[in-house]
Parts: C-alpha cells; structure tokens; sequence
C-alpha cells in the first residue's frame, strides 16, 4: 500500500514549493516505519482491542510527536501543516493510534503554549519524545465537552489545589502518566497537571467501543487528589480559553485521522472493485460504482485540502478556528461516508470482514469526540453570523 | 576507519506493477535505495560510530538517484557523491569502473561496502567488479563483518558453508542482509539529510584510456507468471483432508 500519494505531492508543492520534496521524504519516511511497525499489526489491535504500546513507541522513536514544536524542547520546528499530513497518514496505518498520539500531543501543545518556563523544560521534552504518555482530561458525564459548566472542583488548600470529581471518555486513561485536567476553581475553569501516581487517582474499567479499539478509554476520579499549585497550567480561571485553542488545534488533527481512515478504506474498495467479478463482470465496470469512487475520492480530496487550508492558517498564525471546525466537521462526517460506501462496495464481505468495517467503526467515533458534529455547526454558524454584525 | 558504501537507486519492487501479460511495467515506477544497500550502509555508519572516522556514500544515477543517497545521508553518512549518468546507458562492468575510478579519484578510503545485489535486478556483480578495477582484495557476502589491526574479516555466507576470511585493508565487502537489522531514521534526521553535502561527478572526468564498454545490453525484462491449479475439494473437512493427501500423493509431494 502506498501511504504517500501524488494528492500530497500536489499539496506539498502548492504550499511549501523548493521545500517540497524534503517534506516529500520525511513523510515517506513516515510511512516506512508505519509500513513496518503499524500496519502488520492494525487488524489485530482492533480485533483484540489491544496492543498499540509497541507500535506507538515505534512512532515516538521515529519523532511524529516531536514534529510541530520548537527545538529548545527537543521538537523538530516543522509546520503544524506537515504534523498534520503526518497524523493523516498514522490514521490511514491504525486509526487508534493516531488518535492516542494526537490527544496526547494536544496536551503536549498545551503545556508548551500556556505553561510557564519551568512546565515547559520539565513536560514538553518527555511528552513529545513518548518518555511520558498524557491524557486530555476535559468531559465530564454532565457537560460533555463544556468547560464552563464542569464539576470537578479544585479548591486551594495552602500551596496545594484539591481536586474532586470525574471526568469520563478519557483517551489513554489509565495507561497515561500525567493528565491535563480541567477543573473549576474560585477564579473558573482552570487547567492542571496530574500526574498518575498522585494519591486519590482513580481509573474505571476500559470502555468497550464500536471502534478505536485499541486506544483505551474510561473514567478518571479525583477524590481529595492534592495537586501542588506549581502544577497547574497558566493562570487561575483562563482554563476555557486555553480548552479552546487547544481543541482548534486538536480538531485540525482529528480532521486529519479521518481522511487517513477514510483514504485506507477507500483504496480497499476501489482495489476490490477491479478484481471482484459479478456475472462475468468487475464490480469496477458498472456505473453505479463508478459514481461511488468518484464521490468517495472527490469527498476525501475536498476534506484533505480543508485540514490542510487550516492548518496552513495556523502555520501563519491567522485565526484559523472556523477553518478547524469545518475541517473536523467535514472531514468525520465524509470519512464515516467514505467507509460505509466502501462497505457496500464489498457487498457482504464487507460487513463480516473486519477489516473493511472497522473502518467505518473507527470513523464513526469522529463525528461525536473533540465536538460533536452539531457544535462544530453550532460554532461554524455563530462566527458566519458574526461576520453580519 | 574511512568507509564508503556504493548504493543503486533501484526499481521499488514491492510498488511494482504488472501489464496485462505479466510484464513489469518501469514506466514512471517508483524508485528507492535498493533494499539490501540499507544493510551495507547500516554497516557502515556502525563502523564509524564505534571507530570514528568518515563515511560516504556513492551512486551512478540522475537527478532522481540523489533521494537514495538522502536516504543514506538520513541513516547517519556524512556525505554523498553522485557520478552523473543515466544509468540505462550502463552494465555492471561500466557502472563498476566508474564507482571504482571515482572511489579512486577522492581516495584516502579504508572499506568499500557494497550489498550482495540489487533489490530489483539482483546480478550480484558490481561489489566484485568494483574490487578488481581497484586492484583490491573481495569478501563476498558477509553476514559479519570484524576490523582488526588492519584487516576486514568476514563470515561469508555461502550457499552450503560459512567460509571465514581474512583480508587486508583496503578491501571491498559485499554484505547480505542478515548482517544488520538496518535502522529507520527519525523525521529529523530525514529533514536534516538534506542540509548534508552531495557531490557530483561528471562522467567525463573520470574517463581513461582502457575504458570499458558495455558489455551487457538488457532488451526485454519479462514477468514469471506461476500457473496454479485451483482444484476445490467439496465435502467435508474429512472427506476433504483425505481427497487432498490423495491429490498430493499423486503430484510426488507426499510418498507413500
């Protein structure tokens, strides 16, 4: 299979000109070790719902973590744009890898943008290298995604916060070493680093999930969790701003695994479209599914040069939050299309082989995780709105 | 210790695709370092990082070759030097004259590792014929390979039997791939490639009176195409299992 298509030479060369083939060659390098490390293994890990440690450490051995941030914290200084069509091709190679490196890395993000000095030496290294593995710890059972109403509480206590409450669909939870955590404080929502280990954490079973099977996923508790105030992140009650440039910057990401996803299940379909034959027929030879691949490959354009159009604002950094949330938007919604054509082009195979539908299985997660289709509307909508006033 | 590896920018072999009579179709097929070349500079560079030193990489290519050598350059050499040519124009017997005119030509070199073959042509000739037009002595595929007080000694995997040998440097190696496990290098490295230096060489400069020529002109490459016989056994796993071991006894595969 090959990752790196002519599509990301094309954009690599619209953006990025005589710098082009040197992108060109780190995503190809990219794909190697996914070709060798992440592939192989895809099928297994979402049948088992296992088994993504070796794989993703392959994955911060080869630096996809390190990609977007500055070389004063062991980063490689690329373009967010390039991160981005880096975490499209880890999508294409295991969807829930893609995902568990990409939350983690928006904490990465995070730390690196709204942490003081001495957060950043001391996190951002560790984080984007894979010495540490971090959770985003924002949703909670009432509030979904909602960071102004949250429940958790941390109260001061002398040079400590105490935190209390729970925080529910956690990527990584319980694998993790320290979570970003949100939590309402007498100045609001405020954003703190906890680390594992810290007395009064608690982790609740791995969810069983329709996809994204190998990414673990459950409940965090906080009961009379003592954080040291040195630990939290920013400033006291600027927790809903920084959630939200986190999660802009996140949604280009996840926009990003969906085209991965949508992509992979897409080149199954059209490869089995030429060799399954019907009544003396290749099912590629009618019509009908001459439509679908056109739209599918149309669809998935369309969502690859969205992502990359935001992430290329980000790059310039002009304000690029509409742009993030219409890519995710458009992006989870053609990937879940994508897979689920792709399915009906392989008929019945495609619903008992798990290979064909867990596509469409991790896809679906998308349209739901970093904002549900219908905020992202609700967002997209508010900013168009606001352009009239 | 100074070492440098010859590499081929090779036909992807695993990217390539078939016409309808089973023909390989080269037209723009994706190219790459040949795979074993992966393991003669995986040697190489450990070479360096346990003995210091330099190491260098070298290919007779186009324009387009100079990705192979990035690739080397990204797996930790420290520079490149591309001899210009269109490799068609050339066989084993030129394409080694060159290397070994060029490799003569820039000199102050302890080892030349070579891989066993090419990934998509797999003649096995150019590490052997590098040797001889350079006058120095050939190991022949190492599966180790040792530096000692001078000499490069190798286990050399043949085809039936493991021969150790001995020779004194400057040699030429050629190494199979079971020598390394060859590194991935990060993103970073990759990027930073393309900040190392690659030289060229002009064809022209490195002509001599006694030049060969071609020797060895390719006129069709065609695919095997393996006939299968696709019998289904119908019935039962048992009824099956046995029908099986019958067909397999009368094709010889099972006696008895």
């Amino acid at each position: 299979m090959v990752l790196v298509k002519e599509v990301h030479r094309q954009i690599l060369r619209m953006s990025y000109q005589g710098e082009a083939s040197n992108f060109v060659e780190v995503l190809e390098g990219l794909s190697r070790v996914l070709e060798r490390d992440v592939l192989p293994l895809s099928q297994a890990i979402d049948g088992k719902g296992s088994g993504i440690d070796a794989p993703r450490k392959a994955l911060f051995k080869a630096g996809l973590c390190q990609m977007p941030f500055p070389s004063a914290y062991r980063g490689m200084g690329f373009p967010f744009s390039i991160y981005a069509l880096a975490m499209e091709l880890t999508g294409y190679a295991d969807a829930s890898i893609a995902m568990s490196m990409g939350i983690h890395n928006t904490v990465s993000e995070g730390v690196s943008r709204f942490g003081n000095e001495i957060q950043r030496k001391t996190f951002v290294p560790d984080l984007i290298s894979g010495g540490v593995l971090a959770a985003f710890s924002l949703t909670e059972a009432s509030s979904g995604s909602d960071a102004k109403t949250l429940k958790t509480r941390a109260t001061r206590s002398g040079k400590d916060y105490v935190l209390q409450g729970s925080k529910t669909f956690i990527t990584n939870a319980g694998e993790a070493d320290v979570y970003l955590v949100f939590a309402s404080a007498a100045g609001g929502p405020s954003a703190f680093i906890v680390k594992k280990r810290t007395e009064g954490v608690s982790f609740g079973e791995d969810m069983p999930k329709l996809g994204m099977r190998g990414s673990r996923t459950s409940e965090v508790v906080f009961r009379d969790c003592r954080v040291d105030a040195a630990n939290m992140v920013g400033e006291e009650g600027k927790g809903l701003e920084y959630v939200k440039q986190m999660l802009n910057s996140s949604r280009i990401v996840m926009a990003a695994i969906c085209v991965g996803i949508a992509q992979h299940a897409y080149d199954l379909a059209i490869r089995y479209s030429v060799d399954r034959e019907i009544s003396g027929n290749a099912v590629s030879d009618f019509q009908i599914t001459k439509e679908k691949i056109a739209d599918m490959i149309t669809e998935i354009n369309a969502a690859r040069h969205l992502y990359f159009a935001a992430a290329r604002l980000k790059d310039m950094d002009s304000d690029y939050s509409s742009e993030a949330a219409q890519a995710k938007l458009f992006a989870s919604e053609v990937s879940a299309r994508v897979c689920d054509r792709a399915i009906q082009i392989f008929g019945g195979y495609g619903y008992t082989n798990a290979d064909v539908h867990r596509h469409w299985r991790d896809a679906r997660l998308l349209t739901i995780g970093e904002g549900t289709s219908e905020i992202l509307r609700l967002l997209v909508a508010r900013k168009e709105l606001a352009k009239l006033r | 210790m100074n070492v440098i590896v010859c590499v081929k920018h090779a036909f992807d072999e695993f990217e390539l695709k078939a016409d309808e009579s089973g023909n390989p179709k080269f037209q723009n097929a994706q190219m790459k370092m040949s795979t074993f070349d992966r393991n003669a500079v995986e040697e190489a560079v450990r070479i360096r990082e346990a003995r210091g030193g330099s190491t260098a990489v070298m290919t007779l290519g186009v324009a387009d070759a100079r990705k192979s050598l990035r690739e080397a350059l990204a797996m930790g050499i420290d520079r490149g030097y591309i001899i210009t040519a269109n490799p068609d124009d050339h066989d084993a017997l030129t394409t080694s004259y060159f290397l070994a005119r060029a490799i003569g030509k820039i000199g102050g070199f302890d080892l030349v590792i070579c891989a066993e073959g090419a990934s998509d042509t797999y003649h096995g000739q150019v590490g052997s014929m590098v040797a001889a037009w350079s006058g120095l002595p050939h190991l022949a595929y190492a599966r180790r390979l040792e530096l000692q007080d001078g000499q490069v000694v190798c286990e050399e995997a043949f085809e039936d039997r493991i021969e150790v040998a001995r020779a004194r440097l400057p040699a030429v190696v050629s190494v199979v791939s079971e020598i390394n496990e060859a590194r991935y290098p990060t993103l970073l490295q990759i990027m930073q490639a393309s900040k190392k230096p690659i030289d060229e060489i002009g064809l022209d400069s490195l002509a001599s009176t006694g030049m060969p020529q071609r020797v060895v002109e390719v006129h069709e490459i065609k695919g095997q195409t393996m006939k299968r016989k696709g019998i289904v056994f119908e019935g039962s796993s048992e009824e099956s299992a046995v029908k099986l071991v019958d067909a397999l006894r009368k094709e010889g595969v099972l006696k008895n």
